[in-house]
């Protein structure tokens, strides 16, 4: 809930090399082909099974082991491998031209739909296209929509409004320029509007993958998504399983990605598990073959993992406890608190270890978050010398060096000063309705009281909350927010969160004096050819960032994994943030 | 020996606040084709101490003793401490019984062919047909008219004075050799109380049956008893043929019950009394006569008499009573 | 018999008026409600004020309400389409609606969800009459005997156990650790599907929820005993020479039947709306998981069509058991 307003999707996480690999097999060879995986999960049905709607990491992951294959790919290895980008339909990763406005892909020799049927440029485009239609095929990630060529109309919304539309101005004209296909029906085109030095890693979205225009059918293609990969849907009835039985059309010489790894006989998965049954299931190790889509109850957690945060002996070799993708912070509105002292003020009062320990602990909650940029992006990060590594920083916080800010501030800025201090106005902290913001707020209240300032919450109904808090007229002074990376180059951090064209731009800072400088580096760098300047950029950004205290970081979050004793080969994969599950098997 | 002999009845009830003495020593014989009618308030017992021998009350708090010895075709059987398989087989073939509220007495659900050959069947093993036509002619019998379509017809459907003939019909399905007839008229209006009461009277010609006829109403005993016992506080007090007792009732509380109803043979110069009082707890039932507080003639005792229990006495040929104004050391007249 | 026929023609005429009028009812509350149907349709992430505008034109939600009504009501009888060009979808009579959530016209959610309730009540209330109406009368037959006070504490039980908990309880004892349990541990199969697998998925949640109605209806049997034992006609029957066994079975339970039958189908009507605990804990795709996941993603179609699926079933049940009541009761039938 206290995710940013990409919740849906999970990104990248840590990156080790630009190197474009190509899709060299890692960690995995013992798999045998053969068996059931059965995944469990209390949720009633997948979000989305159609790939241009599919938007969360571990959704993207899953489909695009068994289903949906893309022009790109991450790689499936465990650590920072996982996620360079790989050839998937393609036969390699891109070749960009016209400064990086132009991307042009080759599809392999041989593949295929599930009913053997050739996949086509045109198949992508088609696919491609369906993004636009944004009331038919929603939730989907619209980087299409921002980044190929096709004219805005006055609204800013696209002049072309996908392959459904009936009305006779609809651009089709300009999409059709936008992605243009070779006469083989094998190159892929697309034109961009603006550079994207890392197109390629957009194309690891489903939504770039192909669609038979025959075969869709509009809202409902979310029930039976037409097959490109090993397995295709035997059955998916949402409440009840869906099925996947071997694709026998899938050719494993047009796929090195998945070939070798396609395990499993079967896959099941089973929806709308009671959450207690689920944990209980995979506790007791009832169904040896049966992996988790869901974390924990925060209960059990506790009988799984230690109090180091590692899994106990019994389930050492069947569980996981690892950083998942997002950073959670509070997002500062500098317009309102235009005044750095309380700004720093509020982040050395703050209560970390009450926050903390209420999420559950450390161990399983996450680490002190230094800024918004997480370790795991190993080219973007570099300690920022806050939290932890700031020494007058503390856990329970420090309440002197605070008191300090704030006599400082009563000098600088004294009427926000007043107003802060004074019972009466004091500043708002919005937060998405739940029962552990509720409880976070006591700790607080109580953690700024020490200072003499007085917070009061503003709880927003938590499906209307982003709604609320992105508009500028109606965010309080300070927000709860979280945010993850769309892939593994902070570009999809540091710009979003704090320009004033980005997509989460919650801190309104650009009327702050640091704002300009910052602007201009931000800019300069998104244009930035070596990837290691550019990150070491992002990572100085961050620091900036954290300088002017735009946001008072909260969490590098973790997540936990637990699967069944008879299942091999799972390790966390990074850039979608959840298990590689095409690497599993059953032992 | 006559045909029901009922001696030292006791009926008792565990409650929550005590012991209920109900029936406190009983004893009354009845014979072929006589009629003793049972008369007192409610709470005297007069109702109690026929259900008690009939095992119509609930076994697990009520405690019966003495004796209710019955003359059957397989010759004299107590009813009391008889198992109650047997003593089933005895109600509603031997003994019959109607009841005072004929709606609520008779099932709503069923008809009153169902409820009348049920009554036949259980005590007979012939085949439903055979019952079916007993129904319809009792049903006749009974004055029912187009008995075999009635049949069919449910409770809901009669009159009151039309459900109490057809809970007649239904108690005489097995030719009883006693009938208890529980306020039978009570909760009928006055002129059909009359036909009641005169069908009844003709059925027991008819039937030969003994009919034990409990009610509070002197005035429907009239007509209709031979004999007539006068109860209180769980005890006989008076019992004598029913023109002794209209012209010579010796009890007090019987001269009360005969001043609080209209005589004919009074003219209209008598205003009707009722009985100061209330009647006695049978919780607290003392030594003493039990109908002392309400007595208006207790001055004409010696100081400290009433705090004895009288006793039954025949002060006459075939008049009994309850009552230290006509006992020996009583104050003789 | 006429007066029945006549009894019966009418009551029907009456039912259809009230489910009009709980349908209209419905659509106005929810037209009411703070949600915006068109913003709910564009998906779970959207706040594009465009695209809105567009579905709201699309979907009809720009008419005024009475037309709305009017394509609601029509599209029950001629079926409907939903959207519009190539995107549109046709849902055939009867239409409640399309779900944008769940990619499916509500009725064929409905279609799907109402059987496995109907599976899951029906079975349930026979376990329950079962048990509780065999309870009640042990329990009453020895009344303050050592049955009666192990029955009080089943009822006790019973009643005071929240149905999840039984339900987790069976799972985790019956299903988790048991070694060998017969029972899958998977949810729901299909009778159609493979009929022994659905007799073994169905044991628990019946039990689970046969387990608390058993409890109230043992308590209730119990005491409509008691009571009718007290009435003279028992009393009659007594004095008519009949065994203890045919007092219990022929007298007392008949007239026991008219309130017991009405409580079981109030409640089997109440079911039918969907058992959301014991249908969540087995996951089993009912309509109380349909109810609960429409409401908890505000799928405002398939909230109105269950809402008014349930009222209808309920409303229907009283006809039926109006029209049952003539047929145990002689009483009304005049």
């Amino acid at each position: 809930m206290l995710k940013g307003k990409k919740t849906l999707k999970v990104a990248l996480a840590a990156i080790a090399a630009t190197t474009l690999a190509s899709g060299l097999l890692t960690g995995c060879s013992a798999g045998a082909s053969a068996g059931t995986i059965t995944y469990l999960t209390v949720q009633d049905s997948w979000t989305h099974a159609d790939p241009q709607r599919n938007y969360t990491g571990r959704d993207i992951a899953w489909f695009g082991s068994y289903l949906n294959r893309t022009l790109t790919a991450y790689d499936r290895a465990p650590g920072a491998a996982g996620s360079a980008v790989v050839p998937d339909l393609a036969t390699d990763t891109g070749k960009a031209s016209n400064d990086n406005k132009t991307w042009t892909f080759t599809l392999r020799d041989g593949v295929t739909f599930e009913d053997g049927s050739a996949i086509t440029c045109e198949d992508i485009k088609y696919g491609v296209s369906r993004t636009f239609a944004t009331d038919v095929i929603t939730d989907g990630p619209t980087y299409a929509i921002g980044m190929l060529d096709i004219p805005s109309a006055a609204d800013g919304s696209s002049t072309y409004k996908g392959p459904y539309s009936t009305d006779a101005a609809n651009d089709t004209a300009s999409f059709d320029k936008a992605i243009t296909c070779s006469a083989d029906h094998k190159t892929i085109t697309f034109n961009l509007k603006r550079s994207v030095g890392d197109f390629n890693y957009t194309t690891t979205y489903l939504s770039f993958g192909p669609v038979p225009k025959a075969k869709d059918t509009g809202d409902q293609y979310d029930l039976k998504p037409v097959s490109t990969g090993p397995y295709k849907i035997k059955s998916y009835k949402a409440k009840d399983q869906m099925v996947l039985v071997r694709n026998t059309n899938w050719k494993a010489d047009s796929d090195p990605l998945r070939a070798k790894r396609a395990f499993p006989d079967k896959i099941v998965v089973k929806f709308g598990v009671a959450s207690e049954v689920l944990d209980q299931t995979l506790l007791t190790d009832k169904n040896k073959t049966a992996v988790s889509l869901d974390s924990l109850q925060p209960t059990n957690l506790t009988a799984v993992f230690g109090a180091d945060g590692k899994p106990v002996k019994k389930y050492a070799d069947r569980a996981i406890n690892v950083y998942d993708p997002y950073v959670t912070y509070t997002a500062v509105n500098v317009k309102k608190l235009n005044c750095l002292p309380i700004r720093q003020a509020i982040y050395y009062a703050k209560d970390f270890k009450g926050l903390i320990t209420l999420l559950g602990g450390q161990a399983l909650a996450g680490d002190p978050a230094d800024g918004v940029i997480k370790p795991l992006m190993g080219l973007d990060y570099a300690k920022t010398g806050f939290a932890s590594e700031d020494k007058d920083w503390k856990p329970e916080g420090n309440v002197d060096k605070a008191k300090t800010l704030m006599d400082q501030a009563k000098s600088e800025c004294p009427a926000l000063y007043a107003r802060v201090t004074d019972p009466k106005q004091g500043l708002v902290y919005d937060a998405p309705d739940s029962p552990s913001n509720k409880n976070a707020s006591a700790i607080w209240i109580a953690a700024l009281a020490r200072i003499g300032v007085t917070v009061k919450f503003n709880f927003i109904e938590a499906g209307k909350y982003y709604a609320v808090v992105l508009d500028a007229t109606k965010q309080g002074d300070l927000s709860r927010a979280g945010w993850a990376p769309d892939w593994a180059n902070a570009s999809t951090v540091i710009p979003e969160l704090f320009t004033k064209e980005g997509g989460f731009p919650m801190s309104q800072n650009w009327d702050d004096p640091a704002y300009a400088a910052f602007k201009q580096r931000v800019v300069a760098n998104l244009s930035q050819a070596d990837r290691k300047k550019q990150g070491a950029e992002w990572a100085a950004l961050n620091t900036y960032a954290m300088q002017q205290m735009w946001v008072i970081p909260n969490v590098f979050s973790k997540t936990q994994e637990i699967w069944g004793s008879k299942i091999g080969g799972a390790f966390f994969w990074e850039p979608q943030g959840s298990l590689s599950f095409g690497d599993l098997y059953t032992k | 020996m006559s045909l029901l002999s009922v001696r030292d009845l006791r009926v008792e009830f565990k409650t929550p606040d005590g012991i209920v003495k109900a029936v406190a020593g009983v004893s009354f014989d009845i014979n072929e084709g006589e009629t003793v009618a049972i008369v007192g308030e409610s709470g005297s017992g007069k109702s109690v101490s026929n259900l008690a021998y009939m095992g119509l009350l609930p076994a697990s708090r009520t405690t019966i003793t003495g004796s209710v010895i019955l003359k059957t075709d397989e010759g004299e059987v107590d009813l009391i401490g008889m198992d109650n398989d047997r003593l089933r087989k005895i109600r509603g073939k031997d003994i019959a019984m109607i009841f005072q509220d004929p709606m609520s007495a008779l099932h709503p659900f069923y008809t009153i062919g169902d409820q009348l050959i049920e009554a036949h069947q259980v005590h007979n093993s012939v085949d439903k047909s055979a019952s079916r036509k007993r129904a319809i002619e009792l049903l006749s019998l009974v004055g029912v008219a187009n008995p075999e379509e009635r049949l069919a017809a449910y409770p809901h459907q009669f009159s009151g004075g039309m459900r109490q003939r057809v809970m007649i019909a239904m108690a005489l399905m097995n030719n009883p050799k006693v009938l208890i007839a529980d306020e039978p008229t009570t909760a009928l209006d006055v002129t059909v109380q009359a036909q009641i009461l005169a069908l009844l009277r003709d059925l027991q010609k008819q039937f030969k049956m003994a009919v034990i006829l409990i009610t509070h109403d002197l005035g429907v005993v009239a007509g209709a008893a031979d004999r007539v016992n006068v109860m209180y506080g769980g005890r006989l007090v008076e019992s004598t043929g029913v023109n002794e007792l209209y012209k010579n009732p010796l009890m007090p509380y019987t001269v009360g019950l005969l001043d609080s109803i209209p005589r004919m043979d009074q003219g209209h110069g008598k205003r009707l009394r009722a009985i100061p009082g209330q009647p006695p707890s049978l919780i607290k039932l003392g030594e003493g006569c039990a109908f002392a507080a309400r007595c208006e003639r207790k001055s004409e005792l010696p100081e400290g008499r009433c705090d004895v229990s009288p006793e039954l006495n025949e002060v006459k040929a075939g008049h009994l009573v309850r009552c230290h104004l006509y006992d020996s050391k009583g104050a003789a007249k | 018999m006429n007066g029945l026929v006549t009894y019966i023609t009418r009551r029907l005429g009456l039912t259809v008026l009230i489910l009009l009028a709980v349908s209209f009812a419905v659509y106005v509350i929810f037209s009411l409600l703070p949600y915006d149907p068109a913003a709910l349709t564009c998906g779970k992430s959207c706040n594009d004020p465009g695209i809105i505008a567009a579905n709201r034109v699309r979907l009809g939600y720009d008419k005024p309400f009475w037309v709305q009504y009017w394509l609601f009501l029509s599209g029950l009888f001629v079926g409907r389409n939903f959207g519009t060009g190539a995107a549109a979808i046709f849902c055939p009579a009867p239409a409640f609606g399309y779900s944008f959530q769940q990619h499916a016209c509500v009725t064929s959610l409905l279609g799907d969800a109402l059987p496995v309730t109907i599976y899951l009540a029906v079975g349930a209330l026979v376990l329950w009459l079962i048990v509780g109406v065999g309870l009640g009368i042990v329990s009453a037959k020895f009344k303050g005997k050592i049955w009666d006070t192990l029955s009080t504490a089943f009822v006790l039980v019973g009643t005071s156990l929240p149905t999840f908990l039984t339900g987790l309880m069976l799972i985790i004892f019956l299903v988790i650790k048991w070694d060998g349990s017969p029972f899958p541990s998977d949810g729901y199969t299909a009778p159609e599907e493979d009929f022994g697998q659905f007799l073994l998925s169905m044991v628990l949640p019946w039990i689970t929820l046969a387990f608390a109605y058993a409890a109230i209806y043992t308590r209730f049997v119990r005491s409509q005993i008691l009571e009718i034992s007290t009435e003279d006609y028992i009393r009659t029957a007594k004095a008519k020479g009949l065994s203890d066994g045919v007092i219990l079975g022929k007298h007392t339970l008949r007239a026991a039947l008219a309130p017991i039958v009405t409580m079981a189908g109030l409640d089997f009507a109440g079911l039918l709306g969907g058992a959301i605990l014991t249908e969540a804990v087995f996951n089993l795709p009912g309509m109380g998981r349909l109810s609960l996941t429409a409401v908890v993603d505000i799928d405002l179609p398939v909230i109105v069509a269950t809402t008014i699926v349930a009222a209808a079933i309920v409303v229907v049940m009283n006809m039926i058991l109006d029209i049952a009541y003539a047929f145990i009761d002689p009483r009304v039938r005049v």
